[in-house]
Parts: structure tokens; sequence; C-alpha cells
């Protein structure tokens, strides 16, 4: 006989098909280490030559490396504070702007709504999120700078054309069907029966949403908003179209300034040798932000989980 | 008891108010909705208005004379010119003609070029072709440029609108389709830039990205889902692919340079390598959607098959996967459609110079639709700026379509069990 148990071949394919697929799920945990590992290597570089205090709390940016090594300022000056600054302002502006909208929206979706009517707005909303951000930026660039430009002046506002506001007004528009989703989310998971209970004392449905829902439903809403202001932190290309490219250390939102995402994109772009300085500090730049959205994502994917736990 | 309100007449005094509340909270919500509505209209009719107008082209009908001397030189802008002269016999003098000349593409030379290569026979024959105008000419016409305007605000002269307007009534000046618009590559001269380049260079990115994060994902959400033992071990790739979702993309560029192209040295701008940072970036939403599909597969048609005698392999292969694969499918669809339009990883492994060839390869330097409009509007061309809406134009028509492939494939293998 030619079938024995010694034989079976079932069995060795399978295991070989097993290993095919844990190893193909190691693959996720290898980008992440493959992502740590490059930029704190390459960062690791760079602080040997700008120390990580100059980079965390210098107040100059201006990475341009002089043409010959004996020049004075030949190093060029890596204080990052100016890049933070910029991205927090364009950040805040956009969540100034997105939050309301996205969580009215979502309060509307998910307590007023007819259903067909949610079925029509819920996926035009999600059109927002599906345009590439490249559209945004050409957007924020080409139409939305130069209306602000143009309203700033008729009411005698000096607005750059590469202003904070016209960069972090469309980066809210982006992150609106984040937050609405999110948060349409985390409201629909709040039980009937805490409504109920209001209703039943007396309480107008805005008021039920106001005092019950909202309250219940508020570590979810936290969630999305740390995620949405991750995402904002992160974005690429509307500020690298819109905003500007000098750092500006400025809380004016109607001045050009600089971000992170910006500065990383500059200095890698274009033709230049690896071990500059220069090239070393995007590096440094982009360990910030991984781990600045890290520690965004991971607290609300955890507050997030915490809370469907709750009603469940 | 008449001087002070009872319990329900107290509540009543403040009804109106909270009933105007309410209808204020409600008008909130209508508003929001209705703010972020006319935000994505306004944006979007923007671009069309702007982008519409670079789907047509001006062009000029000359009659070229194949004059065998230039053929020889290889001059074939100076036949473009000679065909100019004698359309307009009057103009003599040197600055005049130069004037002339620049109404016509620097690309019109090579479209002569084409026409002989195809047919060499035209040698010394005398044809009326249809030529590319200059991109000042085709604003003009495009109502960019204003007549009206002072002579020295406006890039074409009166002289010029002169000639452009003989030639309009002799009937060889017309908008036509753009044809080239979508066969063509970069170029420095708007009326020359097509996107076709950018297009396959798209093409060979998504497909690489395609042919890596598809099976690679299927088969991590089936080892998750099906066989993985609830330990610290898969808590942690679970943990790691919900990070990996939200980590920005120009993170992943930076992967895709210190990796694959300092370390393992790959070309860069080639679509290669942009699809593999694509494929790593596309990965997490292939897995997560794969994975809700499999978990929509009720247990008991696990079941039915092992009670079959089948093994779990089989069980997966043969009957749980089949069923989940258009939920994947549809889920790799839209994953698809985000790398489609991503540009900050591209950018970062150098997918972003000035390419005029079209990429015939995957290791080719090429860039990516989302890249070249980005390019794009960095020109300062009022000719490019159209160009850059209508590339964006073309971008969003593919989008809508994949998606609207996930959204007819999930309609129609959509399984109530």
């Amino acid at each position: 006989m030619y079938v024995t148990p010694a034989r079976r071949a079932q069995k060795a394919v399978e295991a070989v098909i097993k290993g095919i697929l844990i190893a193909s799920s190691t693959v996720a945990i290898l980008t992440t280490v493959g992502i740590v590992a490059s930029l704190l290597f390459e960062s690791l570089r760079f602080f040997g030559e700008v120390p990580l205090t100059d980079f965390l709390f210098g107040l100059e940016w201006s990475p341009q490396t002089a043409m010959r090594a004996d020049q004075v300022g030949s190093s060029g000056s890596f204080g990052a504070i100016p890049l933070f600054a910029g991205t927090l302002l364009i950040s805040a502006i956009a969540l100034i702007i997105a939050t309301p909208i996205g969580l009215f929206a979502a309060i509307y979706l998910a307590e007023y709504a007819h259903v067909s009517v949610r079925n029509w707005v819920k996926p035009i909303l999600e059109i927002l999120a599906g345009i590439p951000t490249v559209v945004y930026g050409f957007f924020a660039a080409l139409v939305v700078a130069p209306w602000l430009r143009g309203g700033g002046e008729s009411i005698g506002l000096d607005v750059s054309s590469e202003s904070a506001l016209a960069a972090g007004l469309v980066m809210g528009v982006m992150i609106i069907p984040l937050i609405s989703s999110l948060s349409d989310d985390v409201i629909n998971a709040v039980p009937q029966t805490m409504r109920d209970g209001s209703f039943g004392l007396g309480a107008t449905k805005s008021e039920t949403i106001r005092n019950v829902v909202l309250p219940a439903a508020l570590p979810g809403i936290m969630g999305g908003l740390l995620l949405a202001a991750s995402r904002a932190i992160g974005e690429t290309m509307i500020v690298v179209m819109a905003a500007g490219l000098a750092s500006n250390l400025t809380a004016n939102p109607l001045q050009a300034v600089t971000t992170v995402t910006v500065q990383i994109v500059t200095l890698l772009t274009g033709d230049q040798e690896f071990d500059s300085a220069k090239t070393l500090a995007a590096f440094a730049l982009g360990l910030m932000l991984f781990f600045t959205t890290l520690v965004l994502n991971v607290v609300a994917l955890h507050i997030v989980k915490k809370y469907r736990e709750q009603y469940e | 008891m008449s001087d002070t309100l009872t319990h329900s007449e107290r509540i009543e005094a403040g009804l109106a108010k909270r009933y105007r509340a309410e209808k204020r909270f409600r008008l909130y919500g209508i508003g929001a909705i209705a703010v972020a509505m006319a935000f994505l209209a306004i944006m979007l009719a923007a671009i069309g208005i702007r982008g519409i107008g670079a789907f047509q082209q001006t062009e000029v009908a000359l009659t070229v004379v194949f004059d065998e001397t230039h053929i020889k030189d290889n001059n074939w802008q100076a036949i473009v010119k000679n065909s100019m002269y004698k359309k307009f016999p009057d103009v003599t003098s040197r600055q005049d003609k130069r004037l002339l000349t620049h109404l016509m593409s620097s690309g019109a030379g090579f479209y002569l070029q084409n026409l002989y290569r195809a047919d060499p026979s035209l040698a010394g024959e005398t044809r009326t072709v249809w030529l590319t105008a200059s991109d000042d000419v085709d604003m003009l016409m495009k109502g960019a440029i204003d007549r009206a305007s002072l002579q020295s605000e406006r890039r074409v002269s009166d002289k010029e609108i002169v000639w452009i307007d003989s030639l309009i009534a002799d009937g060889a000046l017309e908008l036509k389709f753009n044809t080239h618009f979508f066969t063509g590559g970069d170029s420095r001269e708007p009326e020359l830039a097509g996107i076709f380049g950018a297009f396959m260079g798209s093409i060979f990115s998504l497909a690489v990205c395609f042919l890596l994060s598809f099976p690679l994902g299927v088969m991590t959400a089936i080892y998750l889902e099906e066989f993985a033992p609830k330990n610290k071990w898969t808590d942690v790739i679970e943990v790691n692919i919900n990070n990996l979702a939200a980590v920005p993309s120009i993170v992943f560029g930076l992967l895709g340079l210190a990796v694959f192209l300092n370390f393992f040295m790959l070309p860069r701008s080639a679509p290669l390598v942009g699809g593999m940072v694509l494929a790593l970036m596309t990965l997490p939403t292939i897995i997560i959607a794969s994975r809700a599909a499999l978990r929509a597969v009720p247990p008991s048609i696990r079941e039915a098959a092992w009670g079959m005698g089948a093994s779990s392999v089989q069980t997966v292969l043969h009957h749980v996967l089949p069923l989940a694969m258009p939920g994947m499918l549809t889920g790799t669809i839209i994953g698809m459609a985000q790398a489609l339009g991503e540009s900050a990883p591209l950018l970062m492994i150098g997918m972003v110079a000035f390419i005029v060839d079209i990429p015939g390869s995957f290791t080719d330097p090429a860039t990516a639709l989302p890249v070249q409009i980005f390019l794009w509007a960095d020109s300062p061309e009022r000719a490019f700026t159209e160009r850059t809406a209508a590339a964006i134009i073309v971008l969003l028509v593919f989008l809508v379509t994949m998606n609207l492939i996930a959204v007819v494939l999930r309609k129609k293998f959509e399984r109530r069990w």
C-alpha cells in the first residue's frame, strides 16, 4: 500500500501552507520594525552631528548648508521649534473648523435624520474622505488662498499668499468626515435605554442629547478627535502646496508658517548626497512625526476600545 | 397660592424657550451638513470650471510644404515658419516675423516629423494640416487672456490678436478636442504636456502594489482570523496593524527611501519601488477589510465542512475563502483607490522628477498621476493651471469608477445568512 500514515502528503502540505500564512502575517510587524529602525538609525547619525537639545529646543530653522565647509554657519541651524509651532497652528485651525461641523453633522445624522436622508448624506460626506489630498492642496493653493488674500485686502488685512489659515481651513474640510463618522459610531453605541430614561423625565430631544447622550459618548468622541489630530499633523500634500517653506515662529494664522512634513519633503526632494546633516534632519523630523502620531493613535484607539466595551 | 406659579405652570412658562432651543439645535445639525456639502460642491465646481477647458486645444490649419532641404536638415520648425510667412505675406520685418512664428507651438514641427516618418512619400508634397497653437493663443481663445486689457498687461500683443482674428475669420483657427493631453508625456510647454506618462507610472505602481498587498493582506487576514491562537503574539500583530493604518503616509516614504533605495539599492523614481511603498501602506486597509469579510462567513459553513471530514486548511481554502472573496476584493479596490490618490510617499522615493518619456517597464523612471498634478500645480503658466485641474478631473473619474465597482461588487455579492 502506498498510503500510509507516514506518507500522508496532506499534513506536510498543510503545514507548509500554515507556515506561509504565518510568514505573511509578520510582514506587518516587519514594516513597523523597518520604520522604527530606519528612522532611529538615520536620526542617531543626525544627532551625532547636531545635538538633540539644539534640535528640540532651538528657535531657528535654516537647513541650507553653505557651499564651502569653512564658511561661517556652514552647518546650518536645526532648531525645530518653529516647525512644531507651525504644525500645531495649522492642525489647530483644522480641528477648530472640523470639530463643530463634524460633531453636529454626526449628531444630526445619528439622532434626527430620517433613514433615507442618512443613506444619502453619509456617502456624500464620505466622498470628502476619498478625495486625494493633492486635490485639496490644489484647491487650497489656487482657490482658497487667493480668496482669503483678496478678502483680507478688502477689509484692510495683510494676508500672506501662503497663509496658515488657507491650509488649515482646507485641512479642516478634509477631516470633517473622519470626525463625523467616528462620532456617529460612538453616538449610535449609546444604549437607547439612556435616551428613553431622559425622555421619560420630560427632557426634549436636544436636552437629552446635550445632557445624556453626549456626556456618555464623550470618551469615544475624544478618541475620534485625537485620531483626527494625528491625521492633521501627518498630512503632507495640503501643507506642501499651500503652506510656506520658510520657517516663521508666529501664532498669526494670516502669516505663512512651515510644518514638519513640508520640511521633510523639501529636504528630501531633489538630488543631494545622503550623508549631509540636511537630509538626515528629515529623518529626525520623521521620527518626531512618527512618535507623536503613534502616541495619539495608541491613546485614541485605547479610549475608543474602552468606551465600546463599556456599553457592550 | 395665586401669586406663585404652580409647578406645571413654571414648566409651561419655560416650554417655548426650550422648544426654540430644540429647533436651534436641530438647525445647527442641518447647517453643519450643509456647510460640509457646500465645501464639496464648491471644490468640485472650482476644479471643474478651471479644468474643463484643457480638454480642448487651439489648433491652426496651415498649408505646409514638405520642403526636401528642410527635411534633410531635420529642421521641421522651419517648415512651420515658412508656411506661416506664406499665410501672412505682409509681415516683413524681422521682429514681426518672430512674433508671428510664436503663434505656433514648438511641438508643431515634431508633429510634421511624425507625419513624415509615417509616410515618407510626403517629401516635396503640399498638405493642409491642423497644428497646435502656442499656449498664449490657446489662453486667448479660451478667454483666460482678456482682450480688453492693456497691451502691456497681457502676453498677446495687439498685432498678434489681429493675425489671430484673421485666422479665425478664415476658419483656420479652431478649438479642437485635445487628444495630445491623453497621449503625451510631460513637457515644459503647457500645450504639449499630457498625462499619459504619469498615467502609465500610476498603472505600473498600482500593479506592483496589488501583486504584493492583495496576497499578503489576504493571507495575513486568514491566519489571524482562522488559525491564530489567542496569545500575546497575535495581540501584538493586531495592535500593530491598527496602528500602521494610522501612520502618516510620508513616513512610509521615509521607510522606502531608507530601506528600498539606500539599503537594497533599488533604482530611484521607479514604479517598482513606488508600488512596494504603496503596498506597505495599503496592507492594513486590505487586512482589516479581509478580516471583516472572513468574520461575516457564518460558523455553520466551517462546521459543515469539518463534519464532512475536511481539514481546517481545506475548510478555509475550499469553503470560507470563496465566500469571503467578494468582500475582500471590495476592500482591496478601495485600498487601491487610496493608493492611486497617494502622492506624499512617492515624493520621498524620487517619483517627482520631470520625465518626458512614457515609462515602459517597472524600473523606468516615472511619476504618478497625483504627483504630476503636484508638479503642474507649481508651474506659473496659466495654461498649466488648466491642465492641472483637468488632470484632477481624470484622477477623480478613475477614483469614482473604482469606488463604484466596489459598491456594485458589494451589492451583487452581498449575502444575508
